[in-house]
């Protein structure tokens, strides 16, 4: 492998991680709190729909329009933009859980969505199960878990507090045990929406340690985050989102170009 | 695995192909099933967390029922007490699996809301979540049955491969309403309500507690249409030593087939905005 970027159109190697996102357009249904209601939707087909139907019809938010993505195994990229730009919902999209309406993606290789630290944690079991029950939804086997279970444990530095439950830890506490639980999964490809500060400063430390040891193992990171030093510290290209619109893919070195533009639309 | 090695989502290219992409969410949900289990097996243990007895708490008040109940209607329906307690005791556990499956099916997709919202886990592996958890429920009630079987002999007439061949058409039925209850409810947020109305008034039209009389008139047609009284007699009949009805297995196997094929095809339409109802 030559250090040189190819070029967008080279297709890639069948054996490494990339992504591919062709035209992706999400739009969201939005079911009102009068369309939730079967006892209203019938009352509205009994009276014939003539209620407003332009406060009863479903309405949709266009979410991401037309985008397109092409990321391969060394790409670590950074996506900013304002609130609401859609940098989340990319993600979600990425991970696998929001269907595309228009376009496609494709992604090969593990995923890891590291969207939200709490994601199937139960504060009232005990931090052992945590790690377990976190482990299994991850994608580990039970067998993987019981394997990973001790360095996980030793990772969170919480000792005989793993044994109690949840809900009597601090946040801190309930941060750091999340942390070690998402971040103990080997993935090609590494989805995260803005957390990587947990814990206090020497929990800090490791945990900035254990993420640039897993952004060196995945093949593929995409980061989304308002910070824009950590997206200089961990990204090397960068995608700015407006209203659903993305830019183009620069490398870090055009962020602050990126940035004076107006809108990328 | 249960996440996928590779990924591909496009959008809709028609019925078809969202029938396939519906079957191959059911293909590595049944794939991953040890996590459904886990998910379940956690369930279970969270939710008796603290408390001595655990899910043995409702196995003892479904005995303290089984006796009260029972001995009431032996004496109401003037029947010996050696017939009624059993058949109390049975139809209380398999009615209890039927009705808290389906209940709790409302409720498969909206508790998973966090993890469907950013994982590509199988969205059936939260219906076999709910299945599994109230086959390990029914696992601690299994006292009840073996006392009831042990205790009045019932195992010198039962026919225990008919009863387990009953119980398997079972779990097929409460399945697809679970998927069906599942969808509807992260829909329509009053579902659930219904549904609960709907599996307590169910309780009193089934023979669960009253023995079935002659079937004459309103007997005839209240166990005919009963798709419950079909359910419950597949297992409790083989275990009191008595043939379940002529039609009763073919009716499950058509229930089954025909329910599956509701709850699927609902399924394949709205597979792809269930993540947007939650």
């Amino acid at each position: 492998m030559n250090g040189r970027a190819k070029p967008p159109t080279a297709p890639p190697r069948p054996d490494q991680a990339f992504i591919s996102v062709r035209g992706l357009t999400l739009r969201f249904p939005v079911y009102g709190y009068d369309a939730k209601s079967l006892k209203k939707h019938l009352a509205r087909v009994a009276v014939g729909g003539r209620l407003d139907q332009a406060r009863h019809g479903s309405t949709s938010v266009t979410a991401i329009t037309g985008l397109d993505l092409d990321l391969r195994a060394g790409d670590r990229l950074g996506l900013i933009g304002h609130n609401g730009s859609g940098k989340t919902t990319l993600l979600r999209a990425l991970s696998g859980a929001y269907e595309p309406d228009e376009g496609q993606i494709e992604v090969r290789g593990k995923i890891a969505p590291l969207l939200d630290l709490s994601l199937g944690i139960d504060p009232t079991a005990t931090g052992l199960e945590n790690i377990r029950l976190r482990g299994r939804i991850a994608g580990l086997s039970a067998r993987q878990v019981e394997d990973k279970l001790e360095e996980i444990a030793a990772f969170t530095g919480l000792g005989p507090f793993l044994a109690m439950p949840l809900k009597t830890y601090s946040a801190g506490m309930q941060a750091r045990l999340a942390f070690a639980v998402a971040t103990a999964v080997d993935a090609d490809v590494l989805l995260m929406d803005e957390w990587i500060a947990v814990g206090d400063a020497d929990f800090q430390k490791i945990a900035h340690q254990r993420l640039l040891g897993l952004v060196e193992r995945a093949g593929i990171l995409v980061l989304a985050s308002h910070d824009l030093d950590l997206i200089r510290l961990y990204c090397n290209k960068v995608m700015r989102m407006d209203a659903g619109v993305g830019s183009e893919v620069v490398s870090i070195k055009g962020l602050d170009e990126l940035l004076a533009r107006p809108s990328v639309r | 695995m249960d996440i996928a090695e590779h990924m591909l989502r496009t959008g809709s290219r028609g019925f078809r192909d969202d029938l396939a992409r519906a079957v191959e969410d059911l293909r590595r949900s049944t794939r991953g099933l040890g996590l459904a289990w886990s998910l379940a097996w956690h369930d279970v243990v969270s939710r008796y967390r603290g408390s001595i007895l655990g899910p043995f708490w409702i196995t003892l008040s479904m005995a303290v029922m089984v006796l009260g109940i029972g001995f009431l209607y032996a004496e109401l329906q003037k029947i010996p007490l050696a017939t009624t307690l059993p058949f109390v005791a049975l139809g209380i556990v398999f009615w209890g699996l039927i009705s808290q499956t389906v209940i709790e099916g409302c409720e498969s997709f909206v508790h998973a809301s966090g993890m469907l919202s950013q994982t590509s886990l199988p969205m059936l592996t939260f219906i076999w979540r709910t299945v599994l958890r109230n086959l390990a429920t029914l696992m601690h009630h299994l006292v009840i049955v073996v006392g009831v079987i042990a205790g009045f002999g019932l195992w010198r007439d039962m026919d225990l491969p008919l009863a387990l061949a009953g119980l398997a058409l079972v779990l097929a039925n409460v399945s697809w309403m679970c998927l069906l209850t599942a969808i509807i409810s992260a829909r329509f947020r009053d579902i659930p309500q219904i549904v609960i109305s709907i599996m307590q008034f169910s309780m009193f039209m089934t023979p669960v507690f009253w023995q079935p009389g002659e079937r004459v008139g309103v007997m005839d047609a209240v166990l005919t249409w009963n798709p419950f009284f079909h359910m419950l007699d597949a297992i409790r009949a083989p275990l009191m030593g008595v043939a379940p009805e002529a039609s009763t297995f073919s009716v499950l196997i058509i229930m089954a087939l025909g329910g599956w094929a509701l709850a699927f095809g609902l399924f394949t339409v709205t597979r792809r905005r269930i993540v947007h109802y939650l």
